[in-house]
């Protein structure tokens, strides 16, 4: 449906999706910090749980989020296989005159590893992607990264290029599919043939598509300037963000939970991943 | 025989999903040949995804599109058992002729969109060739027809379509809006479409515009006596053109037939949000101030005619 599943957001009501969009991404930062201080099974049961914890409170089907799981499947599984044999310790668990070995520790670091990287995906999608739009993620970037400014870098210029940019997505992707009927129904045809003819079959959609396109920019800059948008300088906000107590909460909470995995790794119980 | 027939027709968008929604509610319709059928409707009635359906460009969620009497969905499934009693597969063995089915089935299909032409909301952003000639000859290049076969129907449409001879060397993009418009409308003509199916043909186009539009539909449909069906929601562009009318509401055919019998539904048309046409409104106004004016008036040619006769 239009405009709808663009991107991950999903919408819901839940204390995460009303988090002010720059605590989310401080917070998205430190839950990534947190996921690397993890080095045993204390630390991880504790990140894991958390984790779970995340899920619950932002109210998104469990389902929907291992499923973005999915396209990194390859990479966690390259990872663990290359942990599992690379690493070499203490314990073997393959027959000395195996020529591949396999060592106790090699398996935890691999399991580990996989925990970290699925706990990683999990955070930054419930912090930044599932609970906040694209353009509310955009503004909190924008005023996070204003300080830039100082050193005369357009940070409002890029955000705001960015948000038109996420504005038009659905818009152009609408657009393909009507262009791409119209020329269907004069008998075109995008599946047959061979590479070069299918390339050619796709002009009489691009440049219909790029002549509206361009013309929809210079309407827009027109209707920019009929407003008198001129720029970062004095310009008020639609959605003021504003910062609440709750969010500077969950913040101290977060460091709090990251203060404890460290002393949860040094109390030493159970294996203790080596690098 | 009706040329098109809706049997049952239900369409669903993203069945399953919470967002499922209803754009047709098991439709019943038959649209008569050679006539100029007017499709009226609000704003998500349903009326663009039916003309999908005509050319197979979206396919019922259930129920059968028919076309001259044959479903344009059909699948091989479907149409084994009762095709294979035909005389050119009956002497064929079972996978010969069902080998040979395949092929009519798909041959069919190609030819659909070439059979149903269909005419967008703003045509004019689906054009895209160097010149105008290149542009209208684009839908029978794909029908494979030789180049002066191309030629031929080049000029046959633009001269339909109100085309400046004068244009065809030009490029599209210079054209002024109601030109590129019926540059477009060329496009779907030169593939001499026994069915015609316009959305909105004289949307955004000023009065003289919309007038060279229609005159250009219009002299199309008379001359090759095709079927054409119009989706709009200008009761009056209705009124003066169409012999039949359809009326959509909430995804269901509410009225159907002559341009005199619907309109006569005043009272329930402004119910479902829809309005008559403004002249036939100013003569129902005159009748209640108590001119002996008829109630039936549709056009500002017959408002004229009526008028006149109570002078």
């Amino acid at each position: 449906m239009k405009g709808i599943s663009f991107g991950q957001y999903y919408p819901s009501d839940s204390m995460l999706h009303r988090m002010d969009p720059r605590a989310k991404v401080v917070l998205a930062v430190l839950y990534i910090v947190c996921t690397f201080l993890c080095n045993n099974v204390l630390a991880f049961a504790a990140l894991l749980l958390s984790a779970l914890l995340l899920v619950c409170m932002s109210r998104i089907p469990l389902r929907l989020i291992l499923r973005s799981i999915r396209p990194l499947l390859l990479i966690i599984a390259l990872t663990s296989f290359i942990n599992v044999f690379m690493t070499k310790g203490e314990q073997l668990l393959t027959p000395a005159d195996w020529r591949i070995q396999i060592y106790a520790e090699g398996v935890w670091n691999a399991v580990f590893m996989v925990l970290r990287i699925m706990v990683l995906i999990i955070g930054t999608g419930i912090f930044l992607t599932y609970t906040t739009t694209p353009l509310a993620l955009t503004d909190a970037l924008e005023l996070l990264l204003s300080p830039l400014k100082k050193i005369h870098v357009p940070v409002h210029d890029f955000a705001m290029m960015m948000s038109i940019a996420l504005r038009f997505i659905p818009t152009l992707s609408e657009e393909t599919e009507k262009i791409m009927n119209a020329q269907k129904a004069r008998g075109a045809n995008f599946t047959t043939g061979g590479l070069l003819q299918r390339a050619k079959a796709l002009i009489p959609i691009l440049i219909p598509l790029f002549v509206s396109a361009i013309g929809r920019a210079f309407e827009l800059a027109s209707a920019m300037e009929c407003r008198c948008y001129h720029g970062d300088e004095g310009r008020t906000r639609m959605r003021v963000l504003k910062f609440q107590a709750s969010d500077a909460l969950a913040i101290v909470l977060v460091t709090l939970f990251g203060v404890g995995l460290f002393f949860l790794n040094r109390l030493g119980i159970g294996y203790t991943r080596i690098s | 025989m009706d040329k098109i027939y809706l049997d049952h027709v239900s369409f669903v968008y993203s069945a399953g999903t919470p967002f499922e929604q209803k754009a047709l509610d098991d439709v019943c319709l038959g649209i008569r040949a050679g006539c100029l059928t007017g499709i009226i409707g609000h704003t998500g009635s349903g009326k663009s995804t039916m003309m999908q359906l005509l050319n197979g460009l979206a396919k019922p969620t259930s129920g059968r599109v028919l076309l001259d009497g044959d479903d344009i969905n059909a699948t091989l499934e479907g149409v084994f058992d009762e095709w294979s009693k035909r005389q050119e597969y009956q002497h064929l063995s079972k996978s010969a002729a069902k080998k040979a089915i395949k092929r009519e089935l798909l041959d069919k299909k190609r030819v659909l969109c070439f059979r149903v032409g269909l005419v967008m909301q703003y045509p004019e952003y689906q054009l895209f060739e160097e010149t105008v000639y290149k542009d209208i000859a684009y839908g029978p290049r794909n029908m494979g027809l030789s180049e002066e076969e191309i030629h031929e129907r080049v000029y046959e449409a633009a001269a339909f379509a109100g085309v400046d001879q004068a244009w065809m060397e030009k490029s599209p993009f210079d054209l002024s809006g109601g030109q590129k418009r019926r540059v477009a409308l060329a496009g779907v003509i030169a593939m001499r479409p026994e069915v015609l199916v316009l959305d909105e043909p004289g949307a955004g186009l000023d009065p003289q515009g919309r007038n060279a539009i229609f005159d250009g539909i219009v002299h199309y449909q008379k001359t090759t006596g095709s079927t054409v069906l119009i989706v709009s929601h200008s009761m009056e562009d209705m009124a003066r053109f169409c012999d039949d009318v359809v009326v959509l509401s909430q995804a269901k055919v509410v009225y159907h037939g002559t341009c005199k019998e619907v309109f006569a539904h005043v009272d329930e048309l402004s119910a479902i949000g829809l309005d008559i046409p403004q002249i036939t409104q100013l003569m129902l106004l005159l009748k209640e101030r108590g001119l002996p004016v008829p109630s039936n008036v549709y056009t500002l040619e017959d408002a004229v005619r009526a008028l006149q006769f109570l002078v």
